[in-house]
């Protein structure tokens, strides 16, 4: 029997403009109200949500509205004495939170109010033998813990220098989780998936070790995840969805994301967004995040969109923020 | 928060949403206070676990509280008589499939179900089995599911072409099951291995597998699943090794080669000039400063040696 083309139709009355100041006064306002009900249920997320919230805005040159003061004070109270954060102050450490952490006090400029000796320790001892990461005390493993491990530690100067972690290692592991399409899965025999690619291709980016990347495979792969709407999904036969317009960055990182649609793909996220209340869905006509917001605004920023500043491929933060800490990684011509 | 429609509603309709969810809202946060002050005492009891279930029940995402329940268990581990403990585990088991059933792409419960296996008394992995069967019936693609039943099969005694069968079964039902063809691309290397290359499969069960992947894509030609494996099977998965372009300048004594992949300049030492048939002793350079590159260049120490060249042999050898 033949497969229904998993897509949706953009519709005539879809946005077609970046709404930017209704996107600024969505995520501004996001959480403002400590009650509601979206907000108190995904606690155990907050601190990437304050990361979400606030890349968003600053790539939209508006960070002055959100409160500093208050996100540097809740950050730091995140901070476990093992070193590691939690989403929010009674929650356990994890490896996803600490980088969050890390990116939003890189944004600020404010690493040194916490104790970064302690992460850095933190994330040094999740690291196992045959060099994969776990994500926590548990020890779930996964290829998206190898990305927080490497892009935190460089944010914090410690990949290079003092590193707790063995990087010959951590490389192996994640050349481990290669599948037969050059894409790459959470652990060996797990199937690929753009957004697992987007880690691995990362942090083969932030250790200059892109060469193990088949490229060319790999960019067909990826480039085929283009649907007729525009939008991407984020495996074969799967529906499209805003976010992975995020996580073909890695489409950027080998020097290929001319080999997709870029107006087509602009389209589709600007008909994700919702032009009553701002914010972006994961599709047309869909609920608005702060997750899907960011994703899609990064996403439009790696198109080219002027107003926005540029976003670096890697570490999905302004461009400016990394030039300002010196840290680089690996662009394939 | 993924495919959920946004709906025109009245303000009535909204009214009534609202109150629903503050209603919901406060039972959450009661039992959430409730649950970290367990987790802040350390208090692994019943009481723990009944309240913690209330919030899982509204979103199996907390792993928080996941890893209290983990405490818990460890805790009864060393104070429960075996009866008692197999009894827990088995509600725990129950509990969690309720929870997946809501939410089978919940990270923190496939992998809490990971650590009760690991935990618990006398793992029954059959029925693990079968609850992975029961999952993927639901949504064939669920990549949690997958990894899961990965995790199962390693850990009980499934063989290889138990699992190929399987896939077999899925790939017959469905041609367009990426996830299937992919497990199946991890099995019959181990199942039915080509001889000169782990990697890749023996001759034989090869054209089977070509006529199966042709069979699919004669069905339905815009299925991507098929397409990408057919050209996995046909060998062009991999790019070898292999040198594009080789540039001989005599003035300056160089040679200017291409490679297909990248190469350090370390590997680039183990690749072998020669002129006239004589090995040179030469010293590479790269074309920028990457660590890795696709070209490099070769300088012969001995200067004007290549005037009289009427053959030059760059050959690789690869580790």
């Amino acid at each position: 029997q033949g497969t229904i083309v998993k897509d949706v139709t953009l519709k005539e009355d879809a946005p077609k403009n970046f709404l930017m100041s209704k996107h600024i006064e969505y995520i501004a306002n996001y959480g403002a109200n400590k009650e509601d009900y979206e907000y108190c249920m995904t606690e155990y997320l907050r601190l990437s949500g304050i990361y979400w919230g606030l890349t968003a805005v600053d790539l939209m040159h508006c960070r002055d509205r959100m409160n500093e003061n208050e996100i540097v004070e809740f950050v730091v109270s995140c901070q476990k004495d093992c070193g590691g954060f939690g989403p929010a102050p009674d929650h356990d450490p994890s490896i996803l939170y600490t980088l969050s952490a890390i990116q939003v006090l890189c944004m600020l400029d404010k690493v040194e109010k916490i104790d970064v000796e302690k992460a850095v320790d933190f994330i040094g001892g999740l690291q196992n033998e045959d060099g994969s990461f776990s994500g926590d005390e548990w020890g779930e493993v996964d290829t998206r813990f190898s990305f927080c491990a490497v892009t935190a530690l460089s944010l914090v100067g410690r990949l290079w220098e003092n590193c707790p972690i063995n990087v010959a290692k951590t490389v192996e592991f994640i050349l481990s989780c290669m599948n037969f399409d050059g894409g790459f899965g959470c652990r060996p025999g797990s199937e690929s998936h753009s957004g697992q690619i987007y880690c691995c291709v990362g942090a083969l980016s932030v250790l200059g070790e892109l060469h193990h990347v088949d490229d060319d495979l790999l960019g067909w792969w990826l480039c085929e995840r283009q649907l007729p709407s525009g939008g991407l999904n984020g495996r074969p036969e799967k529906m499209p969805d805003v976010c992975y317009s995020w996580w073909l960055s890695s489409l950027a990182m080998l020097g290929k994301l001319h080999w997709i649609d870029g107006s087509k793909l602009k389209q589709f996220i600007l008909a994700s967004q919702d032009d009553e209340i701002g914010g972006i869905a994961d599709r047309p006509g869909d609920m608005v995040d702060p997750f899907h917001t960011l994703f899609g605004i990064a996403g439009l920023s790696l198109l080219g969109e002027t107003c926005l500043k540029p976003i670096n491929p890697v570490y999905c933060m302004p461009q400016d923020v990394l030039d300002r800490i010196g840290v680089k990684a690996q662009i394939l011509p | 928060m993924h495919g959920r429609l946004k709906v025109k509603t009245t303000a009535e309709q909204a009214e009534e949403k609202r109150k629903h969810r503050e209603k919901k809202l406060k039972l959450f946060q009661g039992a959430k206070a409730a649950a970290f002050k367990k987790i802040t005492a350390k208090e692994y009891d019943r009481e723990g676990l009944h309240i913690t279930q209330e919030i899982l029940t509204a979103n199996s995402d907390y792993y928080t509280i996941w890893n209290y329940r983990k405490n818990t268990f460890l805790h009864y581990k060393s104070t429960k008589s075996t009866e008692e403990l197999l009894e827990s585990f088995q509600a725990e088991l129950s509990f969690i499939q309720n929870c997946l059933k809501n939410n089978p792409k919940s990270y923190s419960c496939w992998n809490h179900r990971c650590f009760v296996l690991l935990t618990m008394p006398e793992p029954d992995w059959k029925k693990e089995l079968q609850l992975c069967n029961l999952f993927l019936q639901y949504d064939e693609r669920n990549f949690h599911c997958w990894d899961y039943r990965r995790f199962v099969v390693q850990h009980s005694a499934v063989l290889p072409g138990d699992e190929i069968n399987f896939t077999h079964k899925l790939i017959e039902n469905n041609f367009s099951n990426y996830s299937s063809w992919h497990h199946r691309s991890k099995l019959l290397p181990i199942q039915c291995p080509d001889l000169n290359d782990p990697n890749r499969i023996g001759e034989k069960m090869l054209l089977e597998e070509l006529e199966l992947v042709q069979n699919a894509f004669f069905t339905d030609p815009n299925d991507q699943s098929a397409w990408f494996y057919h050209r996995w099977l046909l060998g062009r998965g991999e790019t070898k090794q292999s040198i594009t372009c080789l540039h001989v300048s005599k003035p300056d004594s160089r040679l200017t080669c291409t490679l297909r992949k990248r190469v350090s300049l370390a590997q680039c030492s183990s690749m072998k000039v020669y002129v006239n048939g004589q090995q040179q002793n030469v010293t590479w350079t790269g074309v920028d400063d990457q660590k890795y590159q696709h070209a490099c260049i070769a300088s012969l120490l001995k200067s004007n040696s290549l005037w009289d060249t009427t053959r030059c042999q760059l050959s690789l050898h690869p580790r």
